[in-house]
């Protein structure tokens, strides 16, 4: 049986000092797509941001691709992070900012270059690699967000509501278009959401946030 | 090999040096003076501290520079005070060399802190002998002197007497006609103040009370009281007015064309005051040789002939023949007011005090 | 620390925290250790003298007073430029800005030119003045604050019975109180520590403690007097300061709404108010600087542009002054060096900001420049670096420094909300992109700072142009600065010195607006990059 690309154990959360919940067990394949459900507020981002590294848990162990990756910096997590908004960065042009990731990573700007013209022509934006990212879409704008996560190839992707700041049938749209792609690139997708329309579309599995542990 | 230098260059190099030597000694003998002096001749720069109303003509400083091989850097940009207040804080370690204004106000505050290093310069003896001794044990030296009085515009005064007397300006004939300084921001307003106390001791603030109630009226600074208030200076209305000895010849010297033959001003002899200032080494300066050569510079002949003109003051040195807009429009002054600079230093902020507390301001 | 920020930042308020150890608290102690250091009288003398009570009191005075003009001219300026949307507002708020940034010396010269004749120097002329500079500060503090208070409550007194002016008094005014607190603790600290425009316009009815700081250094030789005028003048302004503060707390948490702009009322005696109201404000803030234009211009022959010809020249007569031309440079070295020590310093101590814990304190600290008055710093500075064992008088700096610790409450106000307000979570990002946390940081803050940073320098140098008070102090004599050398000529008589005067000003003027206008232009960047604001 090939390892759980994440894998939570006995994972404890809180938020500015007090904990919420604890004993939270998850296990995500490759090309695995999960939906985290709960209402605004109810501590999902705080999931996420543990994952990424960004808080740190109060208990447990985080594995990624089998590494022990609980004590380890976020830039050395191979995970990746979608907000509700894109968060391009605006000083740089919408290849540099998806060729971001692969420079950090040690790649030359020619071959991050061009690894960033093939997603942007994989997402449909074919051409728009010199574009200012003021000039995008909401929906062209989370695409791209989504190229530059995906690019440096992470284990893990950490979605947090990435759609709910866009119309609704344009959310339905990308919701599908997005779930593909994710399957394709072979990460495991934690998607965090309110909308649980949105969670079955996408998902493969359907979690609410109450039942993954115990709230204390 | 080269042990012996040739001896073609040797010569060449005597004939140098010695052309150059000739050639020196040529140049400061050129202009005919007689008065070389060997030893002070490297050129050398001194800066002097002074107030802005520092002038003096730019051949003089050329001279200076030939005489002595003194370039003469002048720092000024300030009123005396406030130089007095910055030599007094960097005592001991000062930014010049030799300070220049000092006036007997300021005078003691400067002893007090060490500003000066004592000099006795050998014109001392060809100074006015009233002036000769004083210099505060050898601290300073006496450059300049000037009296304010009060000046009198005498077109205003045809049909009644012009006030003789400081007792005459809180008479009521003189009502509403008097303007002076506010002694805390002008120094002929100061030095008013002054000759009242030395004239009337403790009893000063009722001749002041006295001067309010014939309706005095008050000026910020010289600028406004005799340019703004005077009406022998400008558009004033008020024909009474605390000014300098030396104001009626600056009104002809100044005018527009055609000048006035006579001022349209004259002075009052009583009730004047005594302003000196004076010039010292300061302690701890970094040429106090060019410091002390400037100090005789400034009581030389040259400059002490050109101070009336320049700065409408009187020279400190004997037999100096004054201009004549000096001899003609001003008055010997034979007994002018002064109070010690001690007792000045020791009791100006308290007379400030009392005199805003009198005045109402 | 949060794990997005890099460690560094942790030590990020260290050289802001040096700097203002040495060149704050260091002089108001060297201050501190002069007052004691009297040679005849004790600190009890120096502290009792009545002279300095006066003086508070004719500065407590004059500062009321200008502070209720400066709210009677702001209120109505505030309501029509922050209330309503109509052609030209911007230009309207931009013009109310202009007479704060001006020099105090400016501003003085300006009214002198204006009403110099009618108007004779004394207390009406200097709470004008006073007024004039803080129309800014009452029309933008209370116009924001008023712009998000909704009419509903209005409506709702009105049907109850309220006539349109009780419910202003009733339900308006209140809601405004911590906004009004807040401008009128400003205006009043102006005016209480005002030098140049006391010097200028006023007589001695109007002296101020810092007025008589300088009388007591240049004219009484009197140093711990002045030191005690001092301390005593920086506990009064910081009271008044934390009282407003305390007063407009209420204010702060309602920050975060943007303001609605509503349309011109409906009536026309309502538009016709607005639109006289805003017409009358601009002339309000133009005439004195037209006037000021038109004096540099003037000479009892009639109009004439030799003022501006003998900008290189110097004039002996009585008095001897360097070139203006020289004024003129000496200033804009000194705005240079000034720009990049504040943008230095105050960068940093806005970064250190960023970090929680202890570290944010420096950024607070850093404000107490704005409580100390120029005077103060200027005589401060003079005691602790114009002489022996540290003497600094030969570098040049002294200037720079006292100029550069004015500035940087101002540098650390437009750059903080620019960091402050990038989204953190980019940082977070660019973190799982494989950024280490230092590239992190300078990906996600370096588009602004870049730009925020020359933004925040130039407006350090606007300050140091026409900055008055310190130069004073710690001018070289030879080489005073262009407001200082304004000052000199108009104490010269002769139209000459006056329109000399006048020319300086309006070239400082020119100066000053430019920087102030880059300042605006980059104060604000990069806040329409994201796609939020494009629909999808």
């Amino acid at each position: 049986m090939t390892p759980s690309r994440l894998d939570l154990q006995a994972l404890a959360l809180g938020y500015e000092g007090r904990a919420f919940m604890r004993g939270i067990d998850l296990r995500v394949d490759a090309s695995e797509i999960v939906a985290i459900l709960g209402p605004s507020g109810s501590g999902k981002s705080t999931l996420l941001s543990a994952i990424a590294g960004v808080v740190p848990p109060l208990d447990g162990r985080i594995l990624i691709d089998g590494r022990d990756v609980t004590r380890a910096p976020i830039h050395e997590r191979d995970v990746g992070l979608i907000f509700q908004e894109p968060l391009l960065f605006p000083h740089l042009d919408v290849a540099s900012n998806i060729a971001y990731g692969l420079r950090r990573h040690g790649q030359t700007r020619k071959a991050a270059h061009l690894r960033a013209t093939e997603l942007l022509e994989w997402l449909g934006l074919g051409g728009y690699e010199r574009r200012r990212v003021n000039e995008l879409s909401g929906g062209q704008a989370q695409r791209v967000a989504l190229a530059r996560a995906l690019a440096p190839r992470p284990a893990v992707l950490c979605l947090d509501e990435p759609f709910s700041a866009l119309d609704a049938d344009l959310r339905q749209r990308l919701a599908v278009e997005v779930s593909a792609m994710l399957r394709e690139s072979g990460v495991a997708a934690i998607h965090v959401t309110h909308d649980p329309t949105e969670a079955r579309t996408v998902a493969d599995r359907v979690i609410e946030l109450s039942a993954l542990g115990e709230a204390l | 090999m080269r042990r012996r230098t040739s001896p073609v260059i040797t010569a060449s190099i005597a004939v140098l040096a010695s052309a150059l030597l000739l050639a020196g000694c040529a140049s400061s003998g050129a202009d005919g003076s007689d008065a070389v002096e060997p030893a002070a001749s490297e050129p050398q720069t001194v800066q002097l501290l002074a107030h802005d109303s520092f002038v003096v003509s730019d051949d003089l400083i050329t001279a200076l520079k030939e005489d002595t091989g003194i370039t003469l850097e002048i720092i000024s940009g300030s009123d005396a005070g406030t130089m007095v207040a910055g030599a007094v804080l960097a005592a001991g370690n000062p930014t010049g060399d030799v300070m220049f204004g000092v006036d007997n106000t300021l005078l003691s505050r400067a002893l007090e802190a060490d500003v000066f290093e004592p000099y006795e310069s050998p014109e001392l003896t060809s100074v006015v002998p009233a002036l000769r001794a004083d210099t505060a044990e050898g601290r300073v030296t006496p450059i300049d002197f000037g009296d304010v009085c009060i000046n009198i515009h005498d077109a205003a005064f045809t049909d009644i007497d012009a006030p003789s007397t400081l007792d005459d300006l809180i008479d009521p004939t003189y009502r509403d006609m008097l303007v002076v300084e506010d002694p805390g921001t002008s120094s002929p307003g100061l030095a008013f103040l002054l000759a009242t106390i030395a004239r009337y001791g403790d009893g000063w603030t009722d001749y002041w009370a006295a001067l309010r109630d014939n309706d005095v009226k008050v000026a910020a600074s010289w600028t406004d009281a005799y340019f703004g208030e005077f009406s022998g200076g400008g558009e004033g209305t008020r024909p009474i007015v605390v000014s300098y000895a030396t104001s009626p010849p600056a009104e002809i010297v100044y005018a527009e064309e055609p000048k006035p033959e006579a001022p349209s001003t004259s002075v009052m002899a009583d009730g004047c005051y005594r302003q000196v200032e004076y010039a010292g080494v300061l302690a701890g300066a970094r040429n106090p040789e060019g410091a002390r050569a400037v100090i005789d510079w400034l009581l030389s002949e040259g400059v002490q002939s050109d101070v009336p003109m320049s700065m409408f003051v009187f020279p400190a040195r004997e037999g100096i023949a004054l201009p004549a807009v000096f001899t003609d429009f001003v008055p010997t002054i034979d007994s002018p007011l002064q109070l010690p600079p001690d007792d000045v230093a020791a009791g100006i902020a308290g007379w400030l005090a009392e005199w805003g507390a009198v005045m109402g301001r | 620390m949060t794990p997005t920020l890099p460690g560094w930042l942790r030590w990020s308020w260290l050289p802001p925290g040096a700097f203002l150890l040495v060149f704050l608290v260091y002089p108001l102690a060297v201050l501190a250790v002069t007052v004691t250091s009297d040679s005849g009288g004790g600190v009890i003398s120096t502290l009792a003298s009545p002279t300095l009570w006066q003086v508070t009191g004719l500065a407590a005075g004059q500062a009321a007073a200008s502070t209720v003009v400066a709210l009677l001219v702001g209120l109505p300026l505030a309501n029509v430029v922050s209330r309503y949307r109509f052609r030209g507002r911007a230009f309207a708020q931009a013009l109310v800005t202009v007479p704060f940034v001006l020099p105090t010396v400016v501003v003085a010269l300006a009214f002198r030119s204006l009403l110099g004749d009618g108007v004779p120097q004394g207390l009406v002329l200097v709470v004008m003045a006073h007024a004039y500079v803080n129309l800014a500060v009452v029309a933008r503090i209370v116009g924001a604050q008023w712009a998000q208070h909704s009419g509903d409550y209005e409506s709702v007194a009105r049907t109850l019975g309220a006539s349109r002016w009780r419910a202003f008094v009733d339900v308006t005014l209140p809601s405004l109180r911590p906004a009004i607190a807040a401008s009128a603790a400003v205006v009043f600290v102006f005016s209480f520590t005002s030098l140049g425009i006391v010097l200028l316009l006023g007589d001695p009815t109007t002296r101020t403690l810092e007025s008589q700081i300088l009388r007591q250094t240049s004219v009484l030789l009197d140093f711990p007097g002045a030191a005690a005028t001092a301390l005593v003048q920086l506990v009064i302004v910081s009271t008044v300061l934390l009282l407003g503060a305390a007063a407009s707390r209420r204010s702060a948490t309602r920050r975060s709404r943007p303001p609605a702009l509503r349309p011109l009322p409906s009536s026309v005696s309502g538009r016709a108010a607005v639109r006289i109201t805003a017409v009358i404000g601009a002339l309000i803030v133009l005439a004195p600087v037209a006037a000021l234009v038109a004096s540099s211009l003037r000479s009892s022959r009639g109009w004439t542009l030799s003022w501006w010809t003998s900008l290189g020249s110097v004039d002996a007569g009585t008095t001897r002054l360097s070139p203006p031309s020289e004024a003129i440079t000496t200033s804009l070295a000194y705005a240079a060096l000034t720009a990049l020590i504040a943008a230095g310093v105050g960068g940093l101590a806005a970064i250190a900001s960023l970090t929680s814990g202890r570290s944010r304190i420096i950024a607070v600290l850093a404000l107490i420049p704005l409580g100390v008055s120029a005077a103060t710093l200027g005589l401060g500075t003079l005691l602790a670096f114009g002489r022996p064992p540290m003497d600094l008088r030969a570098t040049g700096l002294l200037i720079p420094l006292a100029h550069a610790l004015v500035a940087v409450p101002l540098v650390i106000a437009v750059v903080a909300p620019s960091l402050r307000s990038t989204d953190t979570r980019m940082s977070a990002v660019a973190a799982t992109l494989g950024a280490r946390p230092t590239r992190a940081f300078w990906t996600t803050y370096g588009p602004v700072l870049r730009i925020v940073m020359v933004a925040a320098a130039a407006l350090a140098g606007a300050v140091s142009l026409g900055e008055f008070g310190a130069a004073t102090f710690l001018g070289r004599a030879a080489a005073p600065t262009v407001p200082v050398q304004i000052v000199r000529l108009l104490g010269r008589p002769g139209e000459q010195s006056l329109g000399v005067a006048a020319v300086l000003a309006v070239v400082l003027v020119v100066m000053t607006l430019l920087l102030v206008m880059l300042v605006d232009r980059w104060a604000t960047p990069l806040r329409r990059t994201t796609a939020q604001e494009n629909p999808a």
